[in-house]
């Protein structure tokens, strides 16, 4: 028997993220923000892709696995205090389509990041290393409410 | 073949470097290159790109899910097991169960106020909140009747959404000006009063330290907070000192926890379901020391204690913007229909979009709220009765000390008094039945009386059995000496 727990209480401060115009508007700032490094005069192409997505990752970090809480007032008598971005994305819901495209996009940004690096070591180690830090990891099923070394958990 | 070795240099014009050129034109006319190309990629990449491709399958092939799914797995025995135990039950049971007071209701006819008409006979009243005689006020009557005709009955609508009135802004001016606060916030029945008011404030992970003595809204104001609940016992200033140091030694012990975690202390003014006094002078001073927030519930205080009938805050001489919130139900001293919370401006003014009974209730009836605002001119106007309440009050608690059997419970001052027994019986439906005797034989002499009734399964500490007395200030010194009077009979001819 498996139950079904219906969700009725709306959290806006997650739910924008399910739209696809949403998502086509994340993939279009990417682009935009690669643009603006790409035109630094004195910055080599494999350089700029490098901190493409360094910075996407960071800031994939910083917005869904770092900061806690919503901005507003939720009627869930403060249920999403304690929890980062990411972990009230659908309600916890996991491998959700939502869940699901946000973590294709830096893995086919480090694909695309290690091709225009020319696969070169040094950039691999950047790219690689805060792919899997600030990115991958933190978005496993497995690292659901999990704080490590009890940092950020109030 | 030359260019992909070395690391690409942009717009160098000589190498014909696939940069230059789109990667579907490489794609197109070097395929077979840009396969060599990859031959050329470290081991490592692709040993690493290998597992994100695995990773992404994974992705993609998962079904959602969600954490700590309750699933009741069931054996084949066993789910026959469990048809087999069930027993339908009949729609409507062959023999009532119900009490017999619910079979043989008792009728009451008129208003309830000084006196009730039940069965046809005249009682004095000893069994409802009218503290102040407000129920069947003529003066009042007649202000209700004139804003109906004016408003109509109903407001049609939550206060923020176009069910606002200009008698219910008029009410919030009032009381805030009555009770010397900067900010009242009407609601639209009493119970949800305090009951919203709570989670407005107090969330998940936030302590609340509780009366066990609070009555049944507050209760389910703390249920609905989700937050941590300290239970203190009924009035005892040191348990509640013992959990207060409980909870800062907590503190001290993990200092980023304690510093996202509110407080609060929340008790009321008289004990409806006690009948004495919260001594306030004493949770002012845990306050300040133990740095909680004070909620009261003034529901049974207001128009009651203080020399003006300001409640609690006025008895003890405690400046009322110490206190963090009050909040009142207007069903029992204002005997309308509604509450209301006051404090200083932004405390209130956070219940405006987070009170749930605020929010999403109908708006108070208009002539309720002209009800109300007319019964405050009367406390305006005739402040000598306060005093007079309780002078009466105290005189019934002289007259009901040494009854046989039972037990006088309650502050001296306090309108409400608790009867209870002196022996305890086997179980509480006894208890009940014994009181339930002296209620009867009260009822037969002219006195009507009740006894205390809980919903038994949702009362988080039930109160012991009693009688419930309560005092209004209609009634006369002959008067309340003759109901007591009939309360001792009864009780030797129960217990005698």
């Amino acid at each position: 028997m498996k139950t079904e727990r219906g969700v009725s209480i709306d959290n806006p401060n997650e739910s924008w993220l399910e739209s696809k115009g949403t998502w086509f508007t994340y993939v279009l700032l990417i682009t935009l923000g690669h643009l603006v490094i790409l035109s630094v005069p004195f910055l080599k192409t494999s350089t700029a892709w490098t901190l493409t997505n360094m910075f996407h990752n960071m800031s994939m970090f910083i917005f869904l696995h770092y900061l806690k809480g919503t901005p507003f007032q939720t009627a869930d008598q403060g249920k999403s205090r304690r929890l980062t971005h990411w972990e009230q994305l659908n309600n916890g819901e996991q491998f959700t389509g939502t869940r699901k495209f946000f973590t294709l996009v830096p893995i086919f940004l480090f694909m695309l990041t290690s091709f225009y690096t020319n696969y070169d070591g040094i950039h691999f180690v950047f790219n690689a290393l805060s792919l899997l830090g600030l990115s991958l990891v933190p978005k496993f099923p497995q690292m659901y409410k999990v704080r490590l070394f009890g940092l950020n958990k109030y | 073949m030359a260019g992909v070795e070395h690391c690409p240099t942009e717009g160098s014009p000589g190498s014909p470097y696939y940069f230059q050129l789109s990667y579907f034109t490489i794609y197109l006319t070097k395929g077979i290159e840009i396969l060599e190309y990859y031959t050329k990629v470290p081991f490592y990449h692709v040993l690493f790109e290998a597992v994100l491709v695995i990773w992404i399958y994974r992705l993609i092939t998962s079904k959602t899910f969600r954490f700590r799914e309750q699933k009741i797995e069931l054996t084949e025995k066993e789910e026959e097991e469990l048809i087999e135990e069930w027993q339908p039950e009949p729609l409507v049971p062959a023999t009532p169960t119900y009490d017999l007071d619910v079979i043989t209701p008792k009728v009451v006819e008129g208003k309830p106020g000084h006196t009730l008409k039940i069965d046809d006979m005249e009682c004095l009243n000893f069994a409802t909140f009218n503290f102040l005689g407000f129920v069947g006020n003529d003066k009042i009557e007649d202000t209700a009747i004139k804003s109906l005709h004016r408003y109509g009955v109903g407001s049609c609508g939550p206060r923020g959404f176009y069910g606002t009135i200009d008698v219910h802004l008029e009410l919030e001016e009032r009381l805030a000006k009555y009770t010397r606060t900067e900010e009242a916030i009407l609601y639209s029945y009493g119970f949800s009063t305090i009951a919203s008011a709570i989670p407005a404030y107090s969330k998940r992970g936030d302590v609340v330290f509780c009366d066990k003595g609070v009555s049944f809204a507050i209760q389910k104001g703390l249920v609905a907070s989700r937050s941590r609940v300290m239970w203190f016992e009924h009035n005892d200033m040191e348990d509640l000192e013992r959990l207060l140091l409980e909870q800062k030694e907590k503190d001290e012990k993990n200092p980023k926890k304690a510093s996202v975690t509110r407080r609060f202390l929340i008790v009321e003014g008289i004990y409806v379901n006690y009948g004495d006094i919260a001594p306030l002078p004493k949770l002012m001073e845990l306050k300040y020391k133990y740095k909680v927030r004070i909620f009261i519930d003034e529901s049974a205080s207001f128009g009651v204690l203080g020399h003006t009938g300001r409640g609690l805050t006025e008895h003890f001489n405690v400046p009322i913007k110490e206190v963090d919130l009050v909040s009142v139900s207007m069903e029992n001293s204002l005997a309308t229909i509604g509450g209301f919370c006051c404090g200083t401006t932004f405390v209130v003014d956070h219940q405006r979009i987070s009170g749930a009974g605020y929010c999403f209730s109908a708006s108070l009836p208009p002539m309720l709220a002209s009800a109300a605002i007319e019964a405050l001119n009367i406390m305006e106007q005739k402040p000598d009765m306060f005093d007079d309440l309780r002078e009466k009050a105290k005189l019934l608690h002289a007259e009901l000390d040494g009854l046989q059997g039972l037990v006088c419970e309650g502050s001296e001052e306090s309108p409400i008094k608790h009867l209870r027994l002196l022996e305890q019986l086997e179980t509480i439906d006894d208890e009940e039945d014994k009181l339930k005797e002296i209620v009867a034989i009260a009822l037969r002499n002219g006195v009507a009386l009740t006894i205390a009734r809980y919903l038994k399964d949702d009362e988080k500490f039930l109160p012991p059995p009693s009688i419930r007395v309560t005092v209004n200030v209609q009634l006369t010194k002959e008067e309340i000496k003759r109901g007591a009077q009939v309360i001792r009979q009864a009780a030797e001819q129960v217990f005698g």
